[in-house]
């Protein structure tokens, strides 16, 4: 009886390798023409939106038919519109359809399909998707419903598990400890020993997070002193930084040396100096820069690369712990959507069985019309009402036994609810597209309530 | 006063442990502040007996040991919501909680039917100044022992390179927390001050002299200096964090001992005998 199916054709980070998906990949700008272009080369399609990020390319959209498409269709168009030879893709392609693709749908939103499960980027991106979709008007009833279920499953899990929580890379997790440590970062000195690739973006990361005072001192000054220009901080020579050291709230160290260039005697010193304000250093240099006993100095938190790196891993493995409720939150969604989109085909059958029947009593009345006429007006007025009454009374029985039970259930109830009190088949067919018009209005209307809730994400 | 006044309030001081010690997801931020509302529910409740009893002992209610405990938990109720509420300090809930809901079952329990009235020479307008600023400050201390104890629990693990769980990334900072201490020391340690100075005048007052060296007042005497001390090293060494944590639970340690101990062994003037 369905006679539409939602399907997903598409690669990701785990079916292909970045050279593949950067030959599909389509740019922001390309996506309203290719959608369009879709509408006009593959007709078997009712809605499409194509999602193209960094991690995956994917095209979701509903067939006209009761089939998934040709799998040959789609992998040809993409062929053609990408000029990339099919043989280089289609064994890399995943496909879904029906259940299994909006339940894919919803784990993309819920970011559990990400390379890193929880990020948060993923949510905007599909926003975009969808926009794209709608200027596109490539977006139907089913489209419009399925991505804002999917935006409201990416929040849901967000609120409710701790899926985006922790953090997952080593210059993030220098950033997450600080906090730990330090009511604020504004007020604070950052010092960088050493300008190594992770210890500049620890850097950046702590500026962003509100330090503004950064000394960078390095063994090429020139270096130094470019970095400090660029990320706004002073630099010192690298033959006269350790003065500077008492002034650093937190020292991220990264130079190439074969001994630790700080002793714990050296680092007591300056804690009592620094009146025991804590002290947060970051060892990221291999060997390691600074003495590991410090740790064990009143007030001072020595993280070298392995213990940032545990935090991140610890996160993570918090985080996959976290993405199987999300995953059960997922199918539970992907149940109540199957629900919904069973439900569509009710509300046509709804529609022609009180048509039908409105339809009914009019005739009658029409054809009782000889003798109706010769009553008061106010006899007339309640026989109608008499008439109205009985259908209404008639159809309720019928539409709440309609209305109940499962979906399958439902679908059997309206066919053999039509059988008996319709007879005319064009109605049915103009009743179907009167409703999809209706159900297209009203998902709009949600829409841009949605829209208002989910701002801040963009 | 009868303890089954207090049955409301300890119903909401339970609800509260329970809402605070449960799990601190994001998704819990709400129950966290619906054991926060328990928490004043049970406050507010506790007001009222506390309100009836005092009409009947014809002054501040703390004619004995339970009401002593049940006055000084309703003071840590209070000052506990500040810190939720005012400094966000919701982790404190935990701890805040489940103490005041503690006292105040011990003091429903004992509390006697049979209220002792207050003997008319000590009925002056000194009593309830006095035994506030000593309480006030006493659940300030109290508070402070507690911010310390979650400093050190988090100390210990960013030591230990096990910092907390995801699910406590709005827990406060070890600096919020060494602040805050500090603060709630400085706060008890000027109602310490307060009360002894209040309680020697009103001594002078009834009896003619400020100070006789009963068990309470030499106590009093001996924390007031140790919290001097601790303030005063603060200020000059520049000692915090961990080593301050660690000094303020033993200090609170003995304070708690010493009332305890005079309350129950030989309470002189500040027991109920009031000799």
């Amino acid at each position: 009886m369905t006679d539409r199916t939602l399907f997903v054709v598409g690669v990701n980070h785990r079916t292909a390798a970045v050279a593949v998906r950067e030959r599909l990949a389509y740019a922001d700008t390309e996506i309203v023409p290719t959608l369009g272009r879709i509408r006009e080369q593959l007709p078997a399609l009712a809605e499409t939106a194509l999602i193209s990020t960094c991690n995956r390319v994917e095209l979701i959209g509903l067939t006209n038919a009761a089939a998934p498409p040709e799998p040959d269709e789609i992998t040809r168009f993409l062929a053609t519109d990408r000029r990339i030879e099919p043989g280089r893709f289609t064994n890399l392609l995943y496909r879904f359809a029906g259940r299994d693709a909006i339940r894919h749908l919803f784990r993309v939103g819920a970011s559990l399909d990400s390379m890193v499960v929880g990020e948060p980027q993923i949510l905007g991106q599909l926003k975009l998707a969808y926009a794209q979709a709608v200027t596109a008007e490539t977006a139907g009833a089913v489209l419009h419903h399925a991505f804002h279920r999917a935006f409201a499953v990416g929040k849901q899990v967000r609120k409710a598990t701790l899926i985006g929580y922790g953090a997952v890379s080593v210059s993030s997790a220098a950033v997450s400890l600080a906090a730990k440590i330090f009511d604020t970062l504004a007020d604070k000195t950052v010092m960088l020993m050493g300008a190594g690739k992770i210890a500049e973006l620890a850097a950046r990361n702590l500026k962003r997070a509100g330090v503004q005072s950064l000394i960078i001192t390095s063994r090429t000054f020139d270096h130094a002193v470019a970095l400090a220009r660029e990320l706004g901080g002073t630099a010192v020579p690298y033959e006269s930084y350790k003065p500077y050291l008492k002034l650093a709230d937190v020292v991220i160290a990264s130079l190439a040396v074969s001994e630790p260039v700080l002793s714990a005697a050296e680092c007591e010193a300056i804690v009592r100096e620094r009146r025991y304000r804590p002290m947060f250093l970051i060892d990221l240099g291999v060997p390691r820069n600074l003495d590991e006993r410090i740790n064990a100095l009143e007030n001072v938190y020595l993280y070298d690369i392995d213990d940032l790196g545990a935090v991140a891993a610890r996160s993570l493995e918090d985080r996959e712990r976290e993405a199987v409720k999300a995953a059960a939150i997922v199918e539970v969604e992907a149940d109540s959507f199957m629900r919904w989109l069973g439900g569509l085909e009710l509300v046509p059958a709804i529609k022609e069985i009180r048509s039908s029947i409105e339809q009914l009593r009019e005739d009658e009345l029409e054809r009782n019309q000889g003798w109706l006429a010769a009553l008061a007006p106010d006899d007339r007025a309640r026989i109608e009402a008499l008439t109205r009454g009985l259908v209404n009374k008639l159809l309720h029985r019928v539409l709440s036994t309609l209305r109940e039970g499962g979906a399958p259930n439902q679908l059997y109830a309206a066919e053999v609810a039509r059988r008996l009190f319709c007879d005319d088949l064009g109605a049915r067919e103009n009743a179907l597209r009167q409703d999809l018009n209706d159900v297209l209005n009203e998902g709009q209307d949600e829409d841009s309530a949605d829209d208002r809730d989910n701002d801040e994400e963009f | 006063m009868n303890g089954l006044w207090l049955i409301p309030a300890l119903i909401c001081y339970l609800a509260a442990t329970a809402g605070f010690m449960l799990g601190r997801t994001p998704a819990n931020v709400r129950r966290s502040r619906q054991a926060t509302i328990a928490l004043a529910l049970g406050a507010a409740l506790q007001t009222a007996a506390l309100a009836t009893s005092g009409v009947r002992a014809g002054n501040i209610p703390v004619t004995d040991f339970a009401q002593s405990v049940c006055f000084l938990s309703w003071l840590t109720a209070l000052a506990g919501l500040i810190l939720i509420v005012r400094f966000r300090i919701a982790v404190i809930g935990g701890f805040v909680a489940p103490a005041v809901f503690v006292a105040t079952a011990v003091a429903a329990v004992t509390i006697r039917r049979q209220q002792l009235r207050i003997p008319e020479a000590l009925r002056s307008a000194w009593l309830p100044v006095h035994v506030t600023l000593a309480f006030v400050g006493f659940a300030l201390f109290l508070l402070a022992a507690a911010v310390s104890v979650v400093y050190l629990i988090f100390e210990r693990r960013l030591k230990a390179k096990r910092p907390l769980a995801p699910a406590d990334e709005r827990a406060p900072s070890l600096e919020k927390l060494d602040r805050i201490n500090y603060r709630l020391l400085s706060w008890g340690f000027l109602m310490l001050t307060l009360a002894i100075i209040t309680g020697a005048i009103w001594a002078d007052a009834t009896w003619g002299h400020f100070w006789s060296w009963e068990p309470q007042e030499s106590w009093s005497f001996i924390i007031w200096l140790m919290y001097a001390g601790l303030l005063e090293s603060r200020l000059t060494a520049g000692w915090r964090g961990r080593r301050v944590a660690a000094l303020t639970i033993v200090v609170l340690t003995l304070l708690i001992g010493s009332f305890v101990g005079v309350s129950l062994l030989n309470p002189g003037k500040h027991g109920g005998s009031f000799g």
